[in-house]
């Protein structure tokens, strides 16, 4: 053990009653208040340089330990926005479902007609056809082979294959499918037939009728074709009467055949009223 | 004193004080591992009593002064700190201690310093130190200065002895001469 030399020990003393007159000087009051705040600041600014270079260092080792637990909270903020997205799109999905019931509601209100709301389960060829869906209704809802579909808007196609839980309808945009029409303006009659994801092509069954761009055009008339009379077509976009006075259309369909989810088969038609003869207005000149 | 070791001393209890502030204390966040301490230690522990209680002397004080707590706590804690490791260092350094004893020898010191410092602080009623805390972390901070010392002690040994910083020799005067005798 070293010793300690004559002046090592004054030099003790001395220093360790300085630093007692230190302590007693600061919990006097503000005396080194002056010396505090120059070396605070002083060694404030060497922080601030210093943690430029360390502060990478230090975050870095002060995360080693949570890296499990961030690997656990990530998975797990992972999996409640997953669940999350779901219910949005779930929500959102039945808030499509609901609009749409809403309009196949309207149409069978305003029409008269019974309608079985029924789910696009499967697209594309089928039945060997080419636009065609499936959907999950069969002949145990009473589904007919021969009914018409719609959307809620508009012609959707007509039922061609019907099976226990499911049936196939062919859409009206498919190349062979030809639907009858009517110009609700002109009531000139046409043949509809679709063209894939183009305008359905209409050939009028008369020469020179009067068809217009335009002109909004449904199925019908009732007896003259298979679908149900009276459900939009589409808008007639263009009309080309040609030298023979064939006229022929572009109609601009009203539904979107793809992308379609809920629509109804129309299962029962309304079978009319009686109907009154028309009787002369009382008071009339003739 | 020369001058480069002057230079040496302020560059060294500078760095010690901005990787405790800015690295060692966050990390080491709330068991009191002191760097610049375990460095007053370290160096008395080779340079002897006189230079540890000087440099844990200004050491402490410039500690202090950039701190909460009341000024010359630390400087008295580390002044006693460079002066024990001083004289114990004797022993060490006669029985040929090795990095390893060495740093074992500076962390019971270290620990010791900091249960010291932390009785002196809850004595004065300084922020929410405790004799509790102190007498706590003195296990921790032992453990955490023996691994700072296997750093720290072979750092301070080599540039204690690098040329230029090594504290000047006794120089035997020619007090006679052979032709003289004769």
């Amino acid at each position: 053990m070293r010793r300690l030399t004559r002046r090592q020990q004054l030099a003790a003393v001395v220093l360790a009653v300085l630093a007692l007159l230190f302590i007693s000087l600061d919990f006097a009051g503000g005396s080194l208040g002056g010396a505090r705040g120059g070396t605070t600041g002083a060694l404030g600014s060497l922080y601030r340089g210093t943690d430029s270079v360390l502060g990478p260092v230090r975050r870095f080792v002060q995360g080693v330990p949570d890296v499990g637990g961030n690997r656990r909270e990530i998975a797990r903020l992972a999996q409640r926005n997953a669940e999350l997205q779901r219910q949005l799109a779930a929500a959102a999905a039945d808030a499509a479902t609901a609009r749409q019931l809403r309009a196949l509601q309207l149409q069978a209100d305003t029409a008269d007609w019974r309608l079985m709301p029924a789910r696009v389960i499967a697209t594309g060829p089928g039945a060997g056809f080419q636009w065609s869906v499936t959907l999950d209704v069969g002949s145990r809802e009473h589904v007919q082979v021969g009914q018409t579909v719609t959307d809620g808007l508009g012609l959707v196609g007509r039922v061609v294959a019907v099976y226990g839980t499911t049936s196939v309808v062919l859409l009206a945009a498919d190349p062979t499918s030809g639907v009858g029409v009517r110009d609700v303006r002109s009531g000139a009659l046409l043949l509809a037939t679709g063209t894939g994801s183009g305008p359905l092509a209409a050939t009028a069954l008369e020469d020179r009728v009067d068809v217009k761009v335009g002109d909004r055009v449904t199925t019908g008339p009732a007896g003259k074709t298979t679908y149900a009379a009276g459900v939009a077509v589409g808008v007639v976009s263009s009309v080309h009467t040609w030298p023979d006075g064939r006229v022929t259309a572009r109609l601009r369909p009203v539904t979107r055949q793809a992308g379609l989810d809920l629509v109804g088969i129309i299962l029962q038609q309304p079978r009319g009223t009686a109907r009154s003869a028309l009787e002369p207005a009382s008071g009339s000149n003739r | 004193m020369t001058a480069s070791r002057i230079a040496s001393a302020v560059a060294g209890v500078l760095t010690a004080l901005l990787i405790q502030a800015s690295l060692l204390g966050p990390l080491t966040f709330p068991v009191p591992v002191s760097l610049p301490a375990l460095l007053v230690i370290v160096v008395g522990i080779y340079a002897g009593p006189g230079i540890g209680m000087g440099l844990g002397f200004a050491t402490g004080l410039l500690a202090d002064l950039g701190s909460e707590h009341p000024a010359g706590v630390q400087a008295l804690c580390w002044l006693a700190a460079g002066l024990a490791a001083g004289m114990l260092g004797g022993l060490a350094t006669q029985r040929g201690y090795g990095t390893r004893g060495v740093a074992a020898l500076a962390a019971l010191l270290g620990a010791a310093t900091s249960g010291v410092l932390g009785l002196m602080l809850a004595i004065l009623g300084s922020h929410a130190a405790t004799a509790v805390l102190a007498c706590k972390f003195l296990i921790p901070v032992g453990l955490t200065d023996a691994l700072l010392g296997l750093a720290v002690v072979p750092l301070v040994r080599n540039l204690l002895r690098a040329q230029g910083i090594r504290s000047p020799r006794p120089v035997g005067r020619l007090i006679g001469s052979v032709d003289a005798l004769g």
